[in-house]
Order: structure tokens, then sequence, then C-alpha cells
């Protein structure tokens, strides 16, 4: 046998960790709140027409950045009308921020001077994913945790599936904590991320809810407390492993990934770690204290 | 022996059957058999101006229907990926449509432009198959009864006469509706949803008229006596009439599911807006996420996985080139499927696939530790390897439902990109279980005499030891 780590006896300390940083997430989401993307806020698409000159997206941004800050991260895409001149480009340019008129005006001269295109419309748009997005999700995401609840109660035991839901929630809020301290973009691949994070943090914990409810079963005097904490290491190589393999992936897209997809990297990356960390010190104390036999 | 063979040639077929799916020639070549979304690649743009009429009092709310009325019928036709933005430019609404991979923008014109009437009509007779238009006694009954064949969103024929019973005096076209809303059933029997609705003052007569030429007792049935909603020649609803409605006020009930009450409602909002669509403009649209950032994404990803196959292999040697293949063949059947299924690929199914690469490498290891772990008791290689499955099936199967069950309830729920997302996450975590349980079985197989056995289990010691 191997020496076993003793994880229980320092479990206090982690709940203490886990809820001042549950804490100093929700007063960030709330104080500070969330950076929304332009697809929940809406904002202004300008189109510019350029004759006869050839200009890159990233070329673009880097010009546009020197006017105004909102440019850094706006998307920028390229768009064509049927019939248009083979020598024209358009781009669409689009920033979550609405400008008042004389604003536009201001914009319009210093765009147009400095890129050398022509400023062809200024719109304003609403946010398509928000209407989309809200009306759903959050049914969505309550539905598949009792739908999980249920089914965790069913196959192992009531308070397993309160534990797991716990840890969910958990995970969820610092998850978006750090979005909200760190300023990341809320977009919809954001939310994606929400999403899969949810199903990594429920994977970690059936595998070690599956662990205890057979060790319990063959180890029957010993207590609740040294079953969850030998369960935890005979699946430690396994959570280790696979939280290590899917890590490597997302934290390398945060790394290198392009604007619009680094809010999901970042999602992603602190997902990982909070739903291995959660089902650790949040699913095995509770289940070690009131699992019962 | 015999079990595996049956798997080897599941194992094999099932890959054949998703290569196929991916690399049967088309004219377009690969590109067109896995869909892409518009942020990946980009697709076809129109815009229109709302021309609404000058006395409306709320132009926004307009706009805010005809949005819904579009966004319902691009998802009837399967669009569901498309986006729809509303814009405003110089005091004037304009919805600008964005559809994922279409060139030709023809056919999705034909859906957005058309002015839709919607109308209701008498059920004459109903038919279930080819295009009855085409069978000459069909025609000759549509004649005769001077109606017309319509498909419905059900997938019958129906054959509806919009002058009911007839008569001139009994047609109701383009009603002003009120309000048309779901609302949950509540008679007892019934279940589900049901839809209301109420129509404008001056059709309250006329519809009276109606229904109390075709009322018919509950209980009884006359398949000429039925009721049809029909928008864009399309019956959206056949039902029987069971009270005569004086007042205007109407429910519609058929144990709909919330969205089907939904879609109804919406249509119902649809028979009559006030407003017009005039195309401004028609063309494409690159890569929304921008094509810099889908390189360097893609990039990314590949880096990304190619060290999980690397650390897979240094780790778990032998069993991790099986891993390794596994996870290949996972994502070559992901991929299979949703070409078959005509599913569209966008960032949030990325997320779905990175997932997939998780569970199938996660499956694997939770497999291989079990494997380990009999190992390090001393048993034989082969009797480690079956232990090993049949140990962490319940493990693999639990995990995996779990997250199958909130991908199912994410469709239900979810709109559009969240849908796509469920998608992939279901289909992934369906062929991670696949390949987990069958071809990582085969290939260990076969493998066994080359997996390596532990320390532990080759000097035969128990406890105390590192």
């Amino acid at each position: 046998m191997k020496r076993e780590i003793d994880f229980m006896s320092k479990s206090l300390f982690f709940i203490v960790v886990s809820l001042v940083v549950v804490t100093v997430s929700l007063v960030s989401i709330f104080v500070k709140g969330f950076n929304f993307g332009v697809e929940f806020t809406g904002g202004s698409e300008i189109l510019l027409r350029f004759e006869g000159k050839r200009i890159t997206e990233s070329e673009l941004r880097g010009i546009l950045s020197g006017i105004s800050e909102e440019f850094k991260t706006a998307r920028i895409v390229r768009v064509s009308s049927m019939g248009d001149p083979a020598d024209v480009l358009k781009y669409s340019v689009v920033v979550p921020k609405t400008y008042a008129s004389e604003e536009k005006k201001s914009l319009q001269e210093k765009v147009e001077s400095l890129t050398g295109g022509k400023l062809v419309s200024f719109n304003e748009i609403t946010g398509t994913a928000a209407e989309e997005i809200r009306k759903g999700t959050w049914t969505a995401i309550v539905v598949s945790f009792i739908a999980m609840l249920f089914y965790i109660a069913i196959r192992f035991k009531f308070i397993y599936g309160v534990a797991a839901i716990i840890a969910l929630v958990h995970d969820v809020v610092i998850t978006l904590g750090f979005f909200s301290l760190f300023g990341y973009e809320i977009n919809v691949a954001a939310v994606a991320a929400l999403l899969t994070l949810i199903g990594y943090s429920i994977n970690d914990t059936i595998v070690l809810c599956d662990r205890i409810r057979e060790n319990a079963k063959r180890y029957r005097g010993k207590s609740m407390v040294s079953i969850v904490n030998a369960s935890i290491n005979e699946v430690l190589a396994r959570t280790i492993n696979s939280s290590l393999t899917t890590f490597m992936v997302v934290f390398v897209l945060l790394l290198f990934a392009g604007t619009v997809v680094k809010p999901f990297a970042f999602g992603m990356t602190v997902g990982v770690v909070v739903g291995t960390y959660s089902s650790l010190y949040v699913v095995s104390p509770i289940v070690a204290r009131w699992g019962g036999r | 022996m015999r079990a595996d063979r049956v798997r080897l040639v599941v194992v094999l077929s099932v890959l054949a059957v998703a290569l196929v799916a991916l690399l049967w020639p088309t004219k377009e070549g690969f590109s067109s058999k896995l869909k892409l979304g518009l942020d990946i690649k980009g697709g076809a743009r129109i815009e229109y101006l709302v021309e609404i009429e000058r006395e409306v009092e709320n132009p926004s709310a307009v706009v805010d229907d005809v949005w819904t009325v579009l966004r319902n019928r691009l998802d009837a036709a399967g669009y569901t990926e498309a986006t729809l933005k509303k814009v405003f430019r110089e005091n004037n609404s304009y919805i600008v449509v964005e559809i994922p991979g279409v060139t030709d923008t023809a056919q999705a014109e034909a859906l957005i432009g058309s002015t839709g009437v919607l109308y209701f009509a008498q059920v004459l007779n109903e038919y279930y198959g080819d295009d009855p238009t085409k069978i000459p006694e069909y025609v000759f009954e549509a004649n005769r009864e001077k109606a017309v064949w319509l498909k419905g969103r059900d997938g019958k024929w129906y054959l509806v006469r919009k002058e009911i019973m007839g008569r001139r005096d009994l047609v109701l076209e383009a009603p002003r509706i009120l309000y048309a809303r779901p609302e949950v059933e509540t008679r007892v029997g019934r279940y589900g949803y049901k839809v209301s609705f109420e129509l404008a003052r001056d059709h309250v007569a006329v519809f009276e008229r109606i229904t109390r030429a075709l009322y018919v007792p509950e209980g009884t049935y006359d398949p000429k006596k039925r009721l049809a909603i029909v928008l864009d020649d399309v019956v959206q609803f056949a039902g029987q009439v069971v009270a005569v409605i004086t007042d205007g006020r109407a429910e519609i009930t058929g144990n709909f599911s919330l969205q089907e009450a939904k879609d109804l409602a919406a249509i119902l909002r649809s028979g009559a807006l006030p407003a017009r669509l005039v195309k401004t403009s028609a063309g494409w649209v690159a890569p929304l996420l921008g094509r810099d950032v889908v390189d360097a994404s893609l990039k990314a990803g590949i880096i990304g996985l190619v060290l999980v196959l690397v650390y897979m292999v240094v780790y778990y040697k032998t069993m991790g080139i099986v891993a390794d293949l596994a996870l290949l063949y996972n994502t070559v059947l992901l991929f299979g499927v949703m070409a078959l299924g005509r599913f569209i690929l966008t960032l949030p199914g990325i997320a779905g696939i990175i997932f997939t690469i998780g569970t199938t490498v996660d499956g694997n290891i939770i497999i291989y530790e079990r494997i380990k772990e009999e190992l390090r008791t001393g048993k034989p290689v082969k009797t480690s390897i079956a232990l090993g499955f049949e140990r962490s099936f319940f493990t693999l199967f639990d995990a995996n439902v779990t997250t199958i069950l909130a991908g199912l309830v994410l469709y239900y729920f979810g709109t559009g990109t969240i849908k796509g997302f469920a998608i992939t996450l279901i289909i992934g975590v369906m062929g991670s279980m696949f390949v987990n349980l069958v071809l990582s079985r085969v290939l260990l197989d076969a493998l066994a005499p080359h997996i390596k056995l532990p320390r532990v289990a080759e000097t035969q010691q128990g406890g105390g030891q590192r």
C-alpha cells in the first residue's frame, strides 16, 4: 500500500478558504459586476469602406486602438455586399458602447483620416444573445441541477446529491467571481465554458462518490471519515491526471488563443481547477460528516 | 474470443460509417460536410428595413414582434445557428440576418421576405404520404371541394378551404390578435400547456359564426368539421371546435410542450404584423471571431491536444497509446455524427469537443487506474483487464449519464448556440462511453502482452513500501 495522504484533517481549513473565496466572488459580482460582451449589451457597429487599399483585421485593430481604448477588444469582421467592386474592402467594427452624435462626428473624422477609409454608416445594434441566452440558460441550469440531484439521490444517496449540487453552485459562483474580478468579457463562449465546467465538476464528484459508495460497502467497520479519506487517495491518480490533461488543453488556449476565445479559455481554466478542488474539499467533508453508513 | 470479435467488428464498422459521413465526396468538398458556424466560417448577411405603419403607437414592440416571427421561421427551417440583429440607424429600424455557411441567399430570403398571411380554414380531409397535388384522385377531390392541399407542421397533408362550409361570409383572414400566450393546462386528464388568444373586436362576430358552423360536441368526431390555422401556406395547427366562441377569447388545447405552445402563440401573433420588410442589402460576412482569432485558436487547440497525447504515453506507456487512439477515434466519430446530423459547429460546440476530449481521456484513466489496482494485488494481466473494465463500468455509467442528463436539459430549454453546445456534449459523451468500453477493450486485450506489471506486483510485496 502507498502511504495515505490525510485529506480530511485539513478539511476545516479548506472550508474556510472556500467560504472566503465564495464571499469575495459574490462581493465582486454584486459590487463590480460583469463586463458583458456586445452580444449581451448591444452597442455600435461601424461600417468602414476601403477603396483600392489592402488592410488586414489586425492592422485596422492597431490603428483604431490608438484612437480609443474600446477598439482593443472590438470585433472586426470583413463583410461584403453583392455587386461590390473587386477593389473594395468593407469591415464591420463592433464595440459594446454607444456614442452621442457629437462623439460620432469626431470619431468619424479621426477614423477616416487615420485609416484612409470611409465610414459608411454608424449603427446601433441590440444584443443578439441577450434574449436567446437569458431566456433559457438559467432555467436550463436550475432544471439540470435538479435532474442531477435526483439521479444521484437514486443511484447513490440523497446527501451525495446535495453535496454535488453545493459543489456545483460553489464552482459556478467562484468562476463567475473570477470573471468579474479580472474583468474578462462574458460572451456566448464564456457561457459555454460555464456549462462545460458544470459537466467537469459533476464528473469529478461522481467518480469520488462512486468510490466512497464502494468502500463503504467493503469496509463496514471503519469510520466514514477514514473511508472518505481512503477513497480520495484511491482515486487521486485519476483526479490529478484527468484534471491535468484538460488543464493543458485549456491553459494553452488561454495563452495563445485570440481575443474572443480568451474568455472561454479563462472560464475553462478556472473551472477545471475549482471543479477538481471542490470534489475534494466541498463534496468529501459533507459526505464524511452526513453521509452516514 | 467471440466477444472480442464482436467488439472489433462493431468498432471498425462505426469508424467506417463516421469516415464515410465525413469524407464522402460532394461537389463542394470536405468543408461542406462538416458545417461550420458563423463565428468560425462566416456566411450570408442580409439587411432588411422594417417599415412600420404610421399609426402604430409602439414601433419598438412591433420590431420585437417581427424579430420573434423571423426567429421562429428561421428555427423552424433549421437555421437555428443564424443570428438576427436589430439595428437602429438614422431613426430607422433594420433587422440584419446572418446565416452560417450559406452562399446562396435565395432560400433564406424567400423564408424571411414572405409577408405571411394567417387565416383560419376548414379541414376537409387529411392524408399522410407523398405530395397529393401530384396524385390525380386527390387533385380531383381538391377541385371538387374548391380547396387546396397544404402541408402541415406535423408532416401530414391537409385539404383545406378558406371559405368555411363553402360560404364567402365565413372567411377570417389576417385577423388581428390582441394576445396569444401559452398557459399551463389545468383540466383533469390533460397535461402540458395550452394556448389562449383573444381576437380584436371586429373579428369576434365572424369567429363566433365560424365556430358555430364547425362546432362538434366534445367526444364526437367529424373529420370534415375541423378548424385549421394556416400561415405561410403551412397548416400550423388543425383541431376540433368544442365550443362556440362568442367573445373572441379562445383556447387551443393539445397537451403541448412549453416550446410547442410558445411557437403556436408566436404564430398566432404574427398573423397581422403592422410592418413590412424591405431588403436593403445582401452579401456575406467573414468569420465573426475574426480570421486571425480562428487561426490562433486552432493552433492553440492542436498544441494542447498534442500535449495531452504525449502526456498519456509518458505516464501510461502502452495503455497511453490506447487512450490516444481512443481519443482520436472519438473525435472522428463526433465529427462524423455532426456531419451526418447536419449539425453546425460553432465556438460553443468546440467547448463541447474539448469536454469530449476530457471525458474520453478521463474514462480511460479511470479504467487504467482500476487495472493497475488489480495488477498490484498480483492478478495476471488478462484477468486484471477484465476486472478493471467490469469494476469501472458503473463509475463511467453514472458519470456519463449525469452529464448526458444535463445535456438533454440544456438542449430542451436552451436556444440557438446553447442547443449547439448541448448537441456536441451529448454526442461526445455517448461516443466517449462507447470508445472507452468497446474500443479501449479491444486494443487493451490485443496489447495485453506488452503491458508492464507495476513494481509492487512484480516483487509480490504487500504493504509498507514507498
